[in-house]
């Protein structure tokens, strides 16, 4: 069987159509008040049920969440397959670690079966929203200690984020099932995400260079997974940052004020680059 | 302003420059559903494109048939969501169909205590979107019903005496202000 797949090559039926940060950066609208004039634009943009728009940004994100549980799956299941058992040198992985990554894979497939539900639920189609194929491209590096940093550090650290805040979503709208689904889904994604800090550690035990590359490579893919400032602690982030759930997953304190910062900035700087593309429009 | 060939209809900006829509598709489609829905006031349709959120507002001057009607829309009300930022017919239909049934109710005197769109609580908006989306259906528009029900839940609670009250609310064809559903 192939191994390394490239993003372009992802299966997909013509029910999706797929976008990438490059695409999605070049639209320079906002839901951000810039000019604090219109009335549809709270102080707080984080998505809670008293939001004008809840249901409809809940079901973008779920729809989200469902692709995302996709590419996390193809990630996963990619990491299993496409490096040999060995010792952690030279391309190898060690087999047990191949054995988490199945694990995770089958979680995943778990996942993606409970969002397309929660979609149906909600009064979503599959495809009814683009697919942003970046937390793939995450997990297509050739050192399988980088994917382990940016799939399950970053995208699954990511996760925790969105089911935390979809999981609150649900418990404060009393939907039967939303909040109970995020609930069980968040502990696996705690535990994938342990997993990955794990194995980093124990693969990177007597390679400190290559540890160092592993998390400055996390610390890029973190901030695109911002998506401009759309996690993160300020209240203009629809996505807040689930400290204590980040926590129990086996980030430390200074891991996510880095974080909160990287958000923090990538926010800034997607308001100066709204601001400036909108200026430029004379809108 | 670009108008339509009846001079009817009125939709600014005349050119988008923030995403991919085309003044004159947006009034066709307006005109094309104030004839389904028996509108024959002069529209003017505001979109601002410089946000991705959707909330639209109809104001209407008086109760007369010819008393302009202005209909405020962010851009994302009419996008297509597959490819954002493009223009997308079939949820433009469904978006302005509904504001611009709101509309229609504003003209009759039943909904003269209804508060300016802008104004509504969340609540009072899902229950007149929920009735807005039912007549829809019937004049032919294709419209999500489960994406109404999972709003309509969210608004009044998760039970099977509040989907009871949003099929009916769905089946109605000639209610005033005062006959909509307020959250308890």
């Amino acid at each position: 069987m192939r191994q390394f797949f490239p993003v372009e090559d992802l299966a997909r039926d013509d029910r999706f159509v797929q976008t990438n940060m490059a695409e999605r950066m070049a639209d320079t609208r906002t839901a951000v008040d810039l000019k604090k004039t219109a009335k549809s634009r709270g102080a707080s943009n984080r998505l809670t049920p008293d939001r004008h728009d809840a249901s409809d940004a809940a079901r973008s994100l779920m729809h989200g969440i469902m692709v995302g549980e996709i590419q996390a799956l193809e990630g996963a299941g990619r990491t299993a397959h496409d490096f040999d058992a060995g010792d952690g040198s030279e391309g190898t992985i060690p087999f047990e670690l191949k054995l988490d990554m199945a694990r995770q894979a089958w979680d995943e497939a778990r996942h993606v079966e409970i969002s397309a539900k929660l979609s149906d639920w909600m009064g979503t189609e599959i495809g009814q929203f683009q697919e942003n194929t970046v937390l793939f491209e995450a997990a297509c590096s050739n050192d399988p200690v980088l994917r382990l940093a940016g799939v399950n550090r970053a995208l699954e650290g990511l996760a925790i984020d969105v089911f935390t805040q979809m999981k609150e979503f649900g418990q404060l709208a009393d939907d039967p099932f939303l909040e109970f689904c995020e609930d069980w889904m968040l502990a696996d994604e705690v535990t994938h995400v342990k997993m990955g800090s794990d194995w980093l550690r124990r693969v990177t035990e007597n390679d400190p260079d290559r540890r160092a590359k592993a998390l400055e490579f996390q610390q890029v893919v973190d901030k695109l997974f911002s998506f401009g400032g759309a996690r993160g602690e300020s209240e203009e982030s629809p996505i807040g940052l689930a400290r204590r759930f980040r926590e129990l997953a086996g980030f430390t304190d200074d891991e996510v004020d880095t974080i909160a910062e990287m958000d923090h900035e990538a926010l800034e700087e997607r308001k100066a680059a709204v601001r400036l593309a909108q200026e430029s429009a004379g809108v | 302003m670009a108008g339509n060939a009846t001079s009817r209809v009125q939709v600014a900006p005349e050119r988008f420059s923030l995403v991919k829509y085309d003044a004159g598709e947006i009034a066709a489609v307006v005109v094309e559903l104030a004839e389904l829905i028996g509108l024959s006031n002069p529209i003017s349709v505001f979109v601002d494109e410089t946000t991705p959120l959707a909330k639209m507002s109809a104001e209407v001057e008086s109760m007369s048939s010819d008393a302009p009607i202005v209909l405020r829309l962010e851009s994302g009300a009419l996008e297509d969501t597959r490819h954002l930022t493009n223009f997308s017919s079939e949820r433009a239909r469904q978006r302005l169909g509904r504001v611009m049934l709101r509309a229609r109710d504003r003209l009759r005197p039943d909904f003269a205590d209804a508060p300016p769109d802008l104004e509504l609580t969340n609540p009072q908006n899902s229950a007149w979107d929920v009735y807005c989306g039912g007549r829809l259906e019937r004049l032919g528009i294709e419209v999500p019903t489960q994406r109404f029900r999972y709003d309509f839940r969210n608004r009044f609670g998760f039970s099977d005496e509040v989907d009871a009250v949003f099929d009916r609310l769905w089946a109605s064809d000639d209610l005033g202000w005062h006959d909509l559903p307020t959250a308890t």
